[in-house]
Order: C-alpha cells, then sequence, then structure tokens
C-alpha cells in the first residue's frame, strides 16, 4: 500500500494577539490508502488543526505535509483549491449552506469541479441515496435533523470521488442513536466503497472502531496503535 | 466553476434578501431614470432647436458683415465690434462673385429698422432689402404662404413676415396680401432727423419661420426690392453680404471664408451656418455633461450603498464563503461571485432606470403643455425625448459599471478570506 498522508514534523503556531500558541508541536505520522484511522485527543490538544492540515485547509508553520506526494506547503492558492476538491471535509457543526436544498449541498461541490448540471443532479441523487436521505433531498438543512444534516454533509464530502474523508467530531452534535446509525454509514463507506477515512473524536469508544487510533495531547502525539 | 453556475449561485444570494437587494436596485434606477430623463429631454431639444436651424439657415451659405474678425479661421462664431469705421458696398458683390468658382451667387442686405403702418395697426419691424429671386434660392422659408413673391417686382412690392401680419399668432391676419402699408423710416443721420415714408403694395405674407432665421428670413421682418431699399434708405452701404456656395463642404467653407477675408482685407467677419450649428452643438454639449454630472452623483451614491451592502453581506456570509473555499472553490470564483451579484443588481437596476426614465422624460414633456411650446421668438418648438443608443447603451453599460466598481473592494475582500478563519466565525 501506497502512503496518500505523509507529515513529517509538523508545527503549527497561531498568534493570540502578541502571544504565540503551539497547536501542534512536530508531529509525523502517515496514512495509507483505504485505512480507517481516529484521532483521540482532549479538547484543545491540536486535532482540528491537524485536520486542517491533512484537509490543506491551512499550511504548517514548519515540516512537510503530503497529500498524494503532493507538498502543500509549497502549493499557490490557486493550486491550494484544486487540491481541496479530492478531499471530503465532514464538519462538526455540519457546516451545509442553510438557502440550499439538501440535493443542492452535495451538487455544490461538483459545480465547483465544473461539472455539468445533469451529472452534478444524477450524481447527487446517488450519494443521498448511499446515506439514506433520498426522500428528502428538496429539504432545506433547517427542515432536517442534526443526523440528517451530518448525513447530507457527508454525501457533499463524497460528491467529487476523493482520496479520502476527513470528518472532524462528526458525532459531536448529534445524540447517540444518531451518532451510531452515523458510524455504521462511515465504516460501510470504508469497506463497501474503500474510502479512506480520518476521523477525529474526544470520544474513546467511538475511537476504538477505527483501525488505528492517533492519541494526542498538548499538541503531540501521544500514542499511534492499531486497535 | 461554469460561468452560468456562477451567475446562479449570485442570483440565489440576492433572492436571499429581496427587500435588500430591491432597495439596492433602486439606488440604482433612481441615478440611471435621472440621467435618461434628463438626456433625452436635452437631445430632443436639441434636435428641435437643430431641425429649427436647419429650416432657417441655409447650410451653403456664408454670411458677410463688416467688421475685423479674431479669433479661429474656420468655424469659429466671432462676434465683431464694429469700431473700424469699414464699410460693405452694394457693388461689393460682383467681386465676391468672382473670387471662387464654388459661389454659386451672392446677395446684398441692406437692413434697417423701420416702422408699418397700415389701417389697423402700426408695428415696429426689421425692413430688409434684398433681390427677392435671389434671396428665395438661398433660404426655402422665403417662401410666401398667402399672395406671392414676384420675381421681377415693383418698386413698391412689399413682402412680409407671419407676425408682421399676424402679431398674436393666432390666425388674425392684420395684413393681407394686396393691402397698402406705409413704411416709415426715421433716418437719424440727417441732421435734422427726417422721417421718410412710401406707401408699398404687399404682395406676399410668409410662412412661420421660427427665432432662428439667422441671416435668412425672420417672421418679424418685411422685405422690399434692393433697388427700393437703395433709393429710400438713400445709400449704397450694405449691411450684409450673404454667400451662396455650390456645396456644403467644409472644405469649401473654410477655403471661400478665407478668400472673402483676405479680399477685404480682415475687416468683415464671415459667419457659416455651419459654425453656428457646430457652436450650438457645443452649448448642447457643455448642458448635457452638466445635467449628466448631477445625475451621476446620485449613481455614485447608490454605488456607495451597493459597496456598504456588500460588505455588511460579505460579513454576514464569512462562514459561507469558508464552506465554498473548504468545498475547493478559487478565489477567483468567490470573486465573481460576488462581483456576480453586482451586475445582476446593476443590470436589472439599469433596465429599470432606462424603462423608467423614458416614461418621465415623456411624462414632463407632456406636463409642460401637450407637445411643449417654449416662447423663442417667433415660433413654437415642439420636443419629443430622443433616446439615443449611445444614451441607451451607455447608461445600461455606466449601471452596471458603477455597481461593479463599488462591488469590487468587498468583492475583493471575500476572496482574500482564509477557509479555517472563515469557518472559525459563526
Ligand atoms: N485560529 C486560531 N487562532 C489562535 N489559536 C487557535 C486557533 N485555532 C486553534 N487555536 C488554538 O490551538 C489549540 C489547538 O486547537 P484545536 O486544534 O482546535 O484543538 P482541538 O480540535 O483538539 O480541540 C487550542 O489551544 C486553540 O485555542
Ligand atoms: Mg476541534
Amino acid at each position: 500500500m501506497t502512503a496518500i498522508i505523509e507529515a513529517i514534523n509538523l508545527r503549527k503556531t497561531y498568534m493570540m494577539g502578541k502571544v504565540p500558541v503551539e497547536a501542534l508541536c512536530g508531529v509525523s505520522f502517515s496514512v495509507e490508502a483505504g485505512d480507517f484511522i481516529s484521532i483521540l485527543g482532549p479538547s484543545g490538544s491540536g486535532k482540528s488543526t491537524m485536520l486542517n492540515l491533512i484537509g490543506a485547509l491551512d499550511k504548517p508553520t514548519s515540516g512537510t505535509m503530503l497529500i498524494d506526494g503532493v507538498n502543500v506547503g509549497k502549493l499557490n492558492d490557486a493550486r491550494l483549491s484544486e487540491l481541496r476538491l479530492k478531499i471530503g471535509f465532514v464538519f462538526q457543526s455540519f457546516n451545509l449552506i442553510p438557502r440550499l436544498s439538501a440535493k443542492a449541498n452535495v451538487e455544490l461541490p461538483m459545480s465547483v469541479a465544473d461539472m455539468n448540471k445533469a451529472r452534478c443532479s444524477k450524481r447527487a441523487i446517488k450519494l443521498l441515496e448511499i446515506v439514506g436521505l433520498k426522500e428528502r433531498m428538496n429539504h432545506k438543512p433547517t427542515e432536517l435533523s442534526g443526523g440528517q444534516q451530518q448525513r447530507v454533509a457527508i454525501a457533499r464530502a463524497l460528491a467529487n470521488n476523493p482520496r479520502f474523508l476527513l470528518l472532524d467530531e462528526p458525532t459531536g452534535n448529534v445524540d447517540s442513536k444518531t451518532a451510531h446509525e452515523i458510524m455504521s454509514l462511515v465504516h460501510r463507506l470504508n469497506k463497501e466503497n474503500g474510502v479512506s477515512i480520518i476521523m477525529v473524536t474526544h470520544d474513546q469508544e467511538l475511537a476504538r472502531t477505527a483501525r488505528r487510533t492517533i492519541k494526542m495531547f498538548d499538541g503531540e502525539i501521544q500514542s499511534d496503535m492499531v486497535n | 466553476m461554469k460561468t452560468f453556475d456562477i451567475l446562479g449561485y449570485s442570483f440565489s444570494t440576492i433572492r436571499l434578501r429581496k427587500l435588500r437587494a430591491a432597495l439596492t436596485t433602486l439606488g440604482i434606477t433612481i441615478g440611471i431614470l435621472a440621467i435618461v430623463a434628463m438626456l433625452t429631454i436635452t437631445q430632443g431639444f436639441q434636435v428641435a432647436v437643430t431641425d429649427e436651424l436647419n429650416s432657417g439657415l441655409s447650410t451653403n451659405s456664408l454670411i458677410v458683415t463688416p467688421g475685423s474678425s479674431q479669433g479661429g479661421s474656420e468655424g469659429g462664431v466671432t462676434i465683431s465690434l464694429d469700431d473700424s469705421g469699414f464699410k460693405l458696398y452694394l457693388n461689393d458683390t460682383s467681386d465676391i462673385q468672382n473670387l471662387s468658382p464654388d459661389i454659386d451667387s451672392v446677395l446684398a442686405v441692406i437692413s434697417k429698422v423701420g416702422m408699418v403702418e397700415s389701417d389697423y395697426l402700426n408695428s415696429s419691424v426689421h425692413v430688409y432689402g434684398v433681390d427677392y429671386e435671389t434671396y428665395a434660392r438661398i433660404y426655402s422659408t422665403f417662401d410666401a404662404e398667402s399672395g406671392t413673391i414676384p420675381t421681377n417686382p415693383k418698386n413698391d412690392t412689399i413682402v412680409i413676415g407671419s407676425s408682421v401680419s399676424d402679431p398674436d399668432k393666432n390666425g388674425t391676419q392684420f395684413i393681407v396680401p394686396g393691402d397698402s402699408i406705409n413704411l416709415v423710416w426715421l433716418n437719424v443721420s440727417a441732421r435734422p432727423f427726417e422721417n421718410k415714408t412710401y406707401t408699398a403694395q404687399v404682395s406676399g405674407v410668409l410662412g412661420a419661420v421660427g427665432g432662428f432665421g439667422f441671416g435668412g428670413p425672420s417672421d418679424s421682418g418685411v422685405y422690399i426690392p434692393l433697388s427700393t431699399a437703395e433709393s429710400f434708405f438713400g445709400t449704397d452701404v450694405c449691411d450684409m453680404i450673404i454667400v451662396k456656395l455650390t456645396n456644403s463642404d467644409e472644405d469649401t467653407i473654410a477655403r471661400v471664408t478665407d478668400l472673402i477675408r483676405d479680399h477685404f482685407g480682415n475687416q468683415v467677419s464671415v459667419i457659416s451656418s455651419t459654425a453656428i450649428i457646430s457652436l450650438l452643438s457645443t452649448v448642447f454639449t457643455t448642458i448635457q455633461l452638466f445635467l449628466f454630472g448631477i445625475a451621476a452623483i446620485s449613481l455614485l451614491v447608490a454605488g456607495i450603498s451597493i459597496m456598504n451592502i456588500m460588505i455588511v453581506s460579505l460579513i454576514e456570509r464569512t462562514r459561507e464563503i469558508g464552506i465554498l473555499k473548504a468545498l475547493g472553490m478559487k478565489s477567483r470564483t468567490v470573486l465573481m461571485i460576488f462581483l456576480g451579484e453586482s451586475v445582476i443588481i446593476g443590470f436589472i437596476g439599469a433596465i429599470l432606470g432606462i424603462i423608467g426614465g423614458w416614461i418621465t422624460a415623456k411624462a414632463v414633456v407632456w406636463v409642460l403643455g401637450s407637445g411643449l411650446i417654449i416662447g423663442t421668438g417667433g415660433g413654437g418648438l415642439a420636443i419629443t425625448p430622443v433616446l439615443t443608443p449611445i444614451v441607451l447603451f451607455g447608461s445600461l453599460a455606466f449601471g452596471v459599471g458603477i455597481s461593479v466598481i463599488f462591488a469590487l473592494y468587498p468583492a475583493w475582500r471575500a476572496s482574500k478570506l482564509k477557509p479555517v478563519d472563515a469557518l472559525r466565525q459563526d
């Protein structure tokens, strides 16, 4: 198997006014295609910061972040955007566009990727079917429950056939029954569709369902083990 | 992202805030409305005046009057003070005729202020001594509406302007062809002053010309044969010489103008009707620019309100922009979405403004008296608003342009947002 993600000595320092905050203090790891990894750690340990770097939403202060062998730190703005098209990102707070229907939300990344309307529509319906929301495709996010919104978000993340799916506390804003449904969807995507998964969580139980868990604390990797 | 999809996305954001978008659009609409209304009315006015001028003036004639002409040689209209004592004489006409083959005919005009006495009214008039045949050839308006203008007039023949016959312009003619009238002139050069009178037979009454008969027939003029004028006024000095050219090329006008000036040692001024029209068009352009400037200010205000609204919208939509960028949207596309909104607002606003401006112009013209009558000396002037393609497409482009320009800064700021920062907002 080949590494689709390779992080080498990543550091990320935020400036809180004039005070530097070390969110990541030199982390290294690699992820292979088809893997299912959970990143576990308490709040403020740097999990989201790391996921943002993997998702090319941000650049490291130092160190190297390779995605598919491409050094993210060296990409210009336009190339970064192109890279993001190949990454599926699911946020804790869903981040759907409120005025667009479920279907239009799923179509959006495909439309951004220049896909024509008819194909966008066909694929959006298929993806909503996979996440079990085909019947609700014309509903606005506000007309859907938290769990349904998160499933729309997952469908949207899968729209452009991403190399991997990044989930930042995907069950943080939903009840435990819905959390279970979402987790089984994620597992199914991993097993049946071969989608590589990296999931951030602070829930030990959830983390253990992954094939491998990276434990973080204070911006450092504490352990990196196969469950 | 495809252009169509970008516009579609822009449109979906406009639809979200209908009232806000409507008010922003209204700003553009009002600005464009003001511009279109003002320009279509002034252009309509210009067309009316120019038409009037073209019928009162002869485009291929030059008017030579005594007085040194300062200023440029071509096209300039110079007002000269006759302080040199230089005079034009009736026999100068043959010299002018020989100056150039481009000269068709030359007409001497003796013009004095006199008085007409008839059975019903006395009125002060301009008396012109002209050769009827030549005068009619130069000015198509020297044409009798009633009676005739004889080619070989008798010594006591007189042709009168329409308002001499009908001073109230209501169709009541106090003097008609066949009437005898007394022409009175006070000779102030004689010592003591001498009152001269003779009885003339009215042969024709001219149709109304309007107020712009520069050199040409005027409504308040009376026309007597040149020889009669010469003996009645006791002079061989003429006040004006009108030169008709074989064509109205600018070259010809400029060349003959120079020839005549040189011939009289620069002691005459030569004015072409082309020069008058071009002077007038300069005046109109200035007026239009001024009005445009005023209207443009309101558009500027509309532009600022677009910028204001866009900045508010940018702040409200920071998170959304973060999402779009996280999904892989390029900064350029974010920029285009914001500019797309301004294009839609500018376009709709401008179209409504053009329609509204046109309606306003029509209404203004209608309100100022069905068919708007402006007293311009002799006749009335009917204005119809004129919407030229330049005004139409120009104001459309201006409306869209202003909204795009003022959207540039907010759009640029939106495009520069970093996804992580934008997503942290709520
Ligand atoms: N944009 C930012 N500016 C300043 N500090 C930040 C920013 N993002 C994260 N941090 C800080 O970095 C640390 C790690 O944050 P984060 O990666 O969000 O942790 P987690 O997701 O594990 O809760 C925290 O102390 C947080 O306050
Ligand atoms: Mg976090």
